[in-house]
């Protein structure tokens, strides 16, 4: 009990962090919408293809890259926030209390999951908003902002690696170009059936294009629990490897003062 | 029998091919006021991270507590409050939102920290300013929320690392009251580390000091500066006095001590309280004089005797100017 209260007092701290950075938390919601907002303005007519979804429109179909592009931008915020405890000593406060060692990283990694929950509901509320259609309804809502809750707490496992690995806010932040290339060699913004040649094989081994497209089943064809597995999987998977790699940078850190 | 809070023995700790601490042996008593002081670089950080388990030694042993900072690194946590330098807070969470988080990663319960919290921040003098943001704090206000954190479990040991470094004189002499009062008051077993001489002759009952690693005297300030000698007591003249008659009158109270050109100055045997003594004597004699000046030994005379230089920095008035909040 003791243990699950200093995770959830760790969590509330990373939370509480993140709602008090608005300079972090409203490009993380800003950015991607702008970028969908261009790109619809651009590819609309691109859903008229042949071998393109049935959808509604380009917002509709690039709602799910568009949550997984916000996540991608918050959970840096989980990797930098750590590097700054670091930094600033905080670290050292909370190595020095009997806290268990794990509970520091889960709890940061719990207070990402948090933010993106609600940034899949933002997100969705804002395209409904605009007219999209989430074809699942409220139960793909709540399956989209699950999936978005597990994908942010994996990435913002790697990045939180990162934060513990450097100790540098500024690393964990040069680090963010390279964590978007993922997204952009996959099929979040053009489906793969469209694609061809080197592009379409990468695509289609990249695992972030069929997370994407586990996701966007929910909003343009309606409930899909397969394919949403599929998302469940893949985000599940780089939890894992993350939280890995994150308690072995810790591991590192704190043999490294030893 | 006395009860040890902490024992190092031997302590060393190496970071590649510098020494930064080269085996040191410390005991601090249950209940005193230690001063550990010394100049920038000496050690003295290097050994308050390795008694609070954020290092490990390179060679040696520490039980603080009565728990091996190695083998019961959580029982040494459990009975230590740290407060290290440059006060590492949260500057996004209010006072209490910290004072709440330390008290659940100590294990106390949520009733019992809100109390907890609402006792120590009146204690040091934060209420108002509790549920403000901390990056809103000044310097002193810092401190004291620090202290405030290191203090939520009633620990055993309580570790100052540098506690006024960058403070102003009226933020300082506060939390030298608060410290003072915690160790009177709670029996708090307090172990400091300072670069300031002022700071360890008001507040520690014993200190050590720390140069290259080493310590190189160690007992009560009091003792440590009578060990220097006898303070020295030097007599201005007018210009043109006979200097010799003045000396003939001085040298029964002590040993006269190479000075400048129309100055007598003696080691004034039997210390300070012979000064009325011979001042009256050199009236008697009718001598006249312009001035007497008591020199009397300070932590930095301790210091130099043992290593031969001056506590590089000791004396330097603090940088920041803070308003007390």
């Amino acid at each position: 009990m003791n243990q699950l209260e200093q995770l959830g007092a760790l969590a509330r701290r990373a939370i509480v962090n993140t709602s008090r950075q608005p300079a972090s938390v409203v490009p993380s919601i800003l950015f991607p919408l702008i970028f969908m907002s261009m790109s619809a303005g651009a590819l609309n007519k691109a859903t008229e293809l042949p071998g393109f979804p049935q959808v509604d429109g380009f917002m509709q179909f690039a709602i799910s890259a568009t949550i997984i592009q916000g996540i991608l931008f918050g959970a840096i915020g989980a990797g930098t926030d750590m590097a700054r405890d670091i930094e600033g000593g905080f670290f050292d406060r909370l190595i020095a209390s009997p806290v268990s060692r794990a509970s520091i990283v889960i709890g940061r990694l719990a207070g990402a999951a948090t933010l993106g929950f609600v940034q899949g509901i933002v997100f969705l509320l804002i395209v409904m908003l605009l007219g999209v259609t989430v074809e699942g309804g409220v139960a793909a809502i709540a399956m989209i902002a699950v999936a978005a809750a597990i994908i942010a707490a994996g990435v913002g496992a790697v990045t939180v690696s990162m934060g513990l690995r450097t100790g540098s806010s500024e690393a964990v932040q040069g680090a963010f170009p390279l964590i978007f290339v993922f997204l952009f060699f996959s099929s979040a913004f053009f489906p793969r059936d469209l694609m061809s040649g080197w592009f379409k094989t990468v695509a289609s081994v990249n695992p972030l294009s069929h997370l994407v497209e586990g996701l966007r089943t929910q909003v343009i064809t309606g409930v899909d629990i397969g394919a949403w597995l599929t998302s469940i999987g893949i985000g599940a998977s780089i939890f894992a490897l993350g939280l890995v790699l994150a308690l072995a940078a810790l591991n590192g850190r704190l043999k490294a003062s030893h | 029998m006395t009860l040890t809070h902490i024992k190092a023995t031997g302590l060393v700790r190496r970071f590649g091919e510098i020494e930064a601490v080269a085996g040191i042996d410390l005991e601090v008593a249950a209940g005193e006021v230690f001063g550990f002081l010394g100049p920038n670089g000496a050690g003295k950080s290097t050994t308050v991270r390795m008694l609070t388990t954020l290092l490990r030694p390179t060679e040696g042993t520490a039980q603080v507590a009565g728990h091996d900072v190695v083998q019961d690194a959580d029982d040494v946590r459990r009975s230590i409050g740290v407060a290290l330098q440059d006060a590492a807070i949260d500057p996004l969470m209010t006072g209490r939102e910290l004072l709440a988080l330390q008290a659940v990663l100590h294990g106390i319960g949520r009733h019992r920290s809100a109390e907890r919290s609402q006792q120590l921040l009146h204690t040091v003098g934060l209420t108002k300013a509790a549920d403000r943001r901390v990056g809103t704090y000044s310097g002193g206000m810092r401190r004291r929320l620090d202290l405030a954190l290191a203090l939520v479990h009633e620990p055993i040991v309580l570790f100052l690392d540098e506690p006024t470094t960058g403070l102003d004189p009226n933020s300082r002499v506060a939390l030298w009251e608060e410290v003072r009062k915690l160790n009177r008051d709670f029996g708090t077993t307090v172990f400091l580390t300072t670069q300031y001489l002022e700071e360890a002759d008001q507040l520690a009952g014993r200190i050590a000091i720390i140069d290259d690693g080493k310590i190189v005297a160690d007992g009560a300030p009091a003792r440590l500066k009578a060990e220097v000698g006898e303070p020295s007591l030097r007599v201005a003249l007018p210009p043109g006095a006979d200097e010799a008659a003045a000396e003939a009158v001085l040298l029964p109270y002590g040993d006269r001590v190479a000075d400048g050109k129309g100055y007598v100055t003696i080691r004034l045997a039997g210390g300070a309280s012979k000064v009325g003594m011979v001042s009256r004597a050199l009236d008697d004699a009718g001598i006249e004089i312009e001035g007497l000046e008591l020199h009397v030994p300070t932590l930095d005379d301790v210091f130099q005797k043992a290593t031969g230089r001056r506590l590089e920095g000791a004396e330097e008035a603090p940088a920041e100017m803070e308003e007390v909040g």
